[in-house]
């Protein structure tokens, strides 16, 4: 069979490794290009299931600021971000909330993967 | 606040809070942090998307959980942060003593005196007016990054259809983080033939949405009485100047502005600290002293980083040799200067000293591929690619320097096959 | 109209509230009379006024021949007393018109003659010398200036400001956001219809800038028409705070009074003013044709002057008449009084104008009594930049307002803003052209968000309903995200 080659962008840490991952249909046959064993493992994953993660805000009452930055525990399918976005978007909160305190489990019924606070928020003396 | 610190950091953010932490760490008994905004932690704080810490903390964090893990450190250690405080002035007064003029709500004008004192101001950006953008002055036109607080920590949105000149890496986000919160985002315009911003933020931020980048493109006019209505877009040549007869228009209400960022030097200035041009940030020493005695920098008021491991790497050593200095150590001045040789814009520190290891941060004027980087006759360094974008990072060994006995060491960046 | 409220008929409708307006405004509550300004825009002075290049002229440019060289060296003269007791900033920085030639410096001393028969104080010639000596970085090619010392320098906007706080003050009653969309004669007088109302007054005084015929047209006059000329600016980086002491001329031709260096009150530089007509009422636009000509010609007189260095730009329309010189009096329409084609040196003339228009008045019928209560001063609030170490500790201690800094490029406090709402802002620009918050460097990157809060605080309004200035010139839109919990799993608790 055929061998192709797919070229990504690795996005695992700021240097952005170029990838190309050969394959032959769906079996992976070897991923060149990466510096580390992230790019390999990002490669794989990309050309099998590709997911991403992404940080948003939601409202708190009491604190300092309005907006509660949060983040994804593990990445969500990529083609499910702006479902995963607008589901997030239905949160509030109250202060006070500790850094890595859970708002949501299970984002869209994907089991293991929760929203997160990035940051402490004190109630307002 | 007390009368009277070993010493003054002037800002509490990552650079701020690590210079105070080393400084601690260096033997001194008490560090004040000056802050203006009403929380330390500094611009993480807003910027909300992950990717900050995989070189310090060996793991992949958001701006404010990076920015907290020093918060919290600088609370755990008792280090006095005075919130909503600006420095109006500083003096040197005599060898041992610097005076800090903090204005601030609590206490109002009051003189601190100090041993030492480390610049954390981090920098502003570039504005409109730095590139002379023809065309009206519409409510709508306003820089990424203020863009990012009001979304990210404000709870508003900058308006709904955005064009962003310039694909600096704040631009980037903001380009994701508006798409998230639904706004549409009709394309990143960059005057330079490559992205300014890391690679792997084109990729997430703008390619996996869809988010045309448009390279050696500028925006050539704003439309708009009261708000922005559209703008001209056109194609560059080589000197930079847009081709009209190529001009578009694209309808929107917001450009948001992510053309480069400028170190906050002026308070540097006003107390006479020499500054480097091409930086904008002060001319330091390799124990990160600028030419005042007992006035250290770091961070991106020294120059602009891409990446806040670095900051913080930065940050601890200026701190440590600030500390040292509250507590009487005084070193030899440093004995070779380091200077930008072909392809190179900048590096920083600007001396060196044989006596210690050094790390040297520098970035290259263009972009170059493969390539090798040289120090002197003492370092031959093969690179894949540099891209002015991202920041090279060059760590020296002292033993490297044990049979150098030149005054200057030349840094150059050449092809290679 | 509901007959429980009775409607008063006002003595005087302004329309428009530039400077020409305001020092009218001003000059009126000496007495006692119902005035009323109404003015389009959000604030006064946000027109014509706000862009001007801020220039109290000598008055050596122009001849008596025409009513604006008439009227230029009186309005000087009124400025030290306005300046007493209105608290705008005011300065006299001198003047240097500059010869690159010996034709030129022919002409300079055409000028001097000119000026000293208008009563120009102080007029003298410079040599090459004297003038590398005074001004060390304009360019060693020119061959001597005209120095003029009664030149001086103030914020356009600021005046404005000052004229309408003032007469605000003595009773003014003021308009904002009020058109003029019509005028209607009536017997014994007439109505200016706004959006808002229909102003009933003996007299109407047209100052409507740009939009001066069309306010004239309103009551079917049509023996002048507008024909707007457009000025760029640009304004450069504190840094070059200095470069040069005075303002600048190149030596007038016939057709333009050239491109200036103008030393702005606050210190910073600024270069302008293109001219170029325009059809366009609301072309406030900057051009890169523009940009071009302003450095080519500053660049020849003062080389250190770099366009890199730009830190703002901006536009504004000089409101030039098809005469060429300012309209200024009554018109077959009884009550209707224009103030009309008032450019350069319209900003020097205007206390001048506002005093005509006084004698105007009084020759038209309007009785002028003079208002006891009358209070001729401003009290500015404090600059905090600008006080002595000890007063700036006083008012830090006093008032934890100072102790915050909002604007860092240009050290404005907390407090200065409050002030600046508590006396009229309404809007982002009106704030920053009070007190220059939002004005330097990083021209409001910082500094943006707390100035909306603060409007939105003291005006009592949300946030998003705050604007640049006025109008459409909206800033935010509130996030519709969040709050609701539609599915009812809202946020798990600490485990």
């Amino acid at each position: 069979m055929a061998t192709e080659t797919t070229s990504y962008t690795c996005i695992s840490c700021p240097i952005g490794c170029p990838l190309q991952l050969e394959h032959e249909v769906d079996t992976i046959r070897e991923v060149a290009g990466n510096n580390c064993d992230r790019g390999a493992k990002y490669a794989r994953q990309e050309f099998t299931d590709p997911r991403r993660s992404f940080s948003t805000t939601i409202p708190i009452a009491g604190a300092l600021h309005r907006r509660l930055p949060v983040r994804l525990s593990e990445p969500v399918p990529k083609d499910r971000i702006l479902e995963a976005a607008q589901r997030i978007h239905l949160l509030s909160a109250e202060a006070p909330i500790r850094c890595g305190e859970v708002l949501l489990r299970d984002l869209l019924s994907i089991d293991g993967i929760d929203v997160v606070a990035c940051r402490t928020m004190l109630p307002l003396e | 606040m007390n009368r009277r610190y070993d010493v003054v950091v002037i800002g509490g953010g990552p650079a701020g809070l690590g210079a105070a932490l080393a400084a601690l760490d260096a033997g001194t008994e008490s560090v004040l942090v000056v802050e203006r905004e009403p929380e330390a932690g500094g611009i993480l704080r807003q910027c909300i998307h992950s990717g900050f810490g995989l070189h310090h903390f060996k793991e992949e964090l958001t701006g404010p959980e990076y920015a907290e893990r020093f918060v919290q450190k600088a609370i755990d250690r008792d280090i006095d942060v005075v919130p909503n405080a600006y420095v109006t002035g500083l003096a040197l007064d005599s060898d041992d003593t610097r005076l800090v003029r903090v204005l601030s709500e609590r206490d109002g004008l009051s003189t601190i005196e100090c041993s030492s004192v480390v610049l954390a101001m981090g920098c502003r950006e570039r504005t409109r007016g730095a590139i002379r953008i023809p065309g009206s002055r519409p409510a709508g036109v306003l820089t990424a990054g203020l863009a990012q607080k009001m979304v990210n920590m404000m709870g508003y949105l900058p308006g709904r259809r955005i064009a962003i000149l310039g694909s600096g890496d704040i631009g980037l986000i903001m380009a994701r983080r508006l798409v998230l919160e639904g706004c549409d985002v009709v394309g990143v315009f960059e005057i330079l033939p490559y992205s300014n911003g890391l690679t792997r933020n084109v990729v997430q931020c703008l390619d996996d949405y869809g988010i045309p980048l448009h390279l050696s493109t500028t925006v050539a006019e704003i439309h708009g009485r009261d708000r922005v209505e559209a703008i001209t877009v056109a194609p560059v040549g080589a000197d930079l100047q847009p081709d009209m007869s190529k001009a578009w228009r694209e309808t929107c209400d917001t450009l948001l502005l992510s053309i480069g960022l400028i170190p906050e030097n002026e308070l540097s200035q006003s107390i006479g600290a020499n500054l480097d041009l091409v930086t904008g940030g002060p001319i330091v020493s390799s124990s990160m002293e600028t030419s005042l005695p007992g006035v250290f920098a770091c961070g991106n008021v020294l120059h602009v980083h891409d990446l806040v491991d670095f900051v913080t790497e930065e940050a601890l050593r200026a701190g440590r040799f600030a500390g040292q200095w509250a507590r009487g150590v005084r070193r030899p001045p440093d004995t070779v200067s380091l200077v930008p040789g072909r392809n190179v814009r900048y590096s920083v520190p600007h001396t060196l000293s044989p006596d210690r290891p050094h790390t040297i941060y520098l970035r290259c004027k263009e972009r170059m591929q493969p390539c090798v980087l040289r120090v002197g006759d003492l370092i031959n360094k093969k690179l894949s690619f540099v891209v002015p974008a991202e920041m090279i990072r060059l760590k020296i060994r002292p033993s490297l320097l044990d049979n150098f006995y030149g005054d200057r060491l030349t840094i150059d960046i050449d092809p290679r096959d | 109209m509901c007959a429980a409220v009775e409607r008063r008929m006002y003595d005087v409708a302004i329309i428009g509230g530039g400077v020409v307006g305001c020092a009218i405004a001003r000059e009126l509550s000496r007495f006692a009379l119902r005035t009323v300004l109404l003015e389009k825009d959000a604030e006064v002075g946000f027109g014509t006024s706000k862009t001007n290049s801020g220039i109290i002229h000598p008055g050596h440019h122009s001849s008596n021949e025409t009513l604006k060289g008439r009227l230029v060296v009186p309005g000087n003269a009124l400025f030290d007393q306005l300046h007493d007791e209105l608290g705008f900033a005011f300065r006299r920085i001198g003047e240097l018109t500059v010869a690159r030639d010996k034709d030129e410096f022919g002409k300079l001393e055409e000028m001097k003659a000119l000026g000293e028969s208008k009563g120009v104080p102080g007029l003298e010639m410079w040599d090459r010398d004297k003038l590398n000596r005074e001004e060390p970085n304009l360019s060693r090619s020119l061959v001597g200036a005209l120095h003029a010392p009664s030149a001086g320098v103030i914020n356009p906007y600021e005046f404005a400001f000052a004229l309408i706080e003032n007469a605000q003050a003595n009773g003014l009653e003021l308009r904002v956001d009020a058109p003029a969309l019509d005028v209607d004669l009536r017997d014994d007088h007439l109505e200016v219809r706004t959006p808002q109302e229909s102003v009933p007054a003996r007299f109407v005084i047209n100052c409507a800038g740009v939009f001066a015929d069309r306010v004239a047209n309103m009551v079917g006059l049509d023996d002048f028409a507008i024909h707007p000329r457009k000025g760029e600016e640009y304004l450069l980086d504190k840094r070059l705070r200095g470069v040069v002491r005075r303002l600048i001329f190149p030596v007038p031709t016939a057709v333009t009074k050239g491109i200036l260096i103008i030393p702005t009150y606050d210190g910073t530089l600024m270069v302008g003013p293109t001219a170029e007509d325009t059809d366009d009422r609301y072309d406030v636009t900057t051009t890169r044709e523009g940009a071009e000509k302003v450095f080519e010609s500053v660049r020849k007189i003062c080389p250190p002057i770099d366009e890199r260095a730009t830190i703002a730009e901006f536009a504004g329309l000089r409101a030039a008449s098809t005469s060429g010189d300012f309209i200024i009096g009554p018109t077959s329409v009884r009550g209707f009084i224009n103030v009309a084609g008032i450019q350069s040196p319209g900003l020097t003339a205007s206390p001048a104008i506002a005093r005509m228009v006084l004698d105007i008045l009084r020759d038209e019928g309007l009785s002028l009594v003079e208002n006891p209560d009358f209070d001729p001063t401003n009290e500015p609030p404090p600059r905090f930049e600008q006080q002595s170490v000890e007063r700036r500790e006083e008012l830090a201690s006093s008032d934890p307002g100072f102790g915050r800094m909002v604007c860092r490029c240009e050290t404005v406090t907390e407090a200065e803003i409050s002030f600046a709402i508590d006396r009229g802002a309404r809007t982002l620009d009106g704030v920053k052209f009070r007190n220059r918050a939002g004005m330097g460097r990083c021209q409001g990157g910082f500094c943006t968000p707390r100035i909306m809060e603060m409007l939105a605080e003291k005006l009592d309004i949300p946030l998003h309903e705050v604007t640049k200035r006025g109008g459409g010139s909206w800033l935010v839109i509130p996030m519709e995200s969040g709050g609701s919990n539609a599915e009812g799993d809202g946020p798990c608790s600490d485990e």
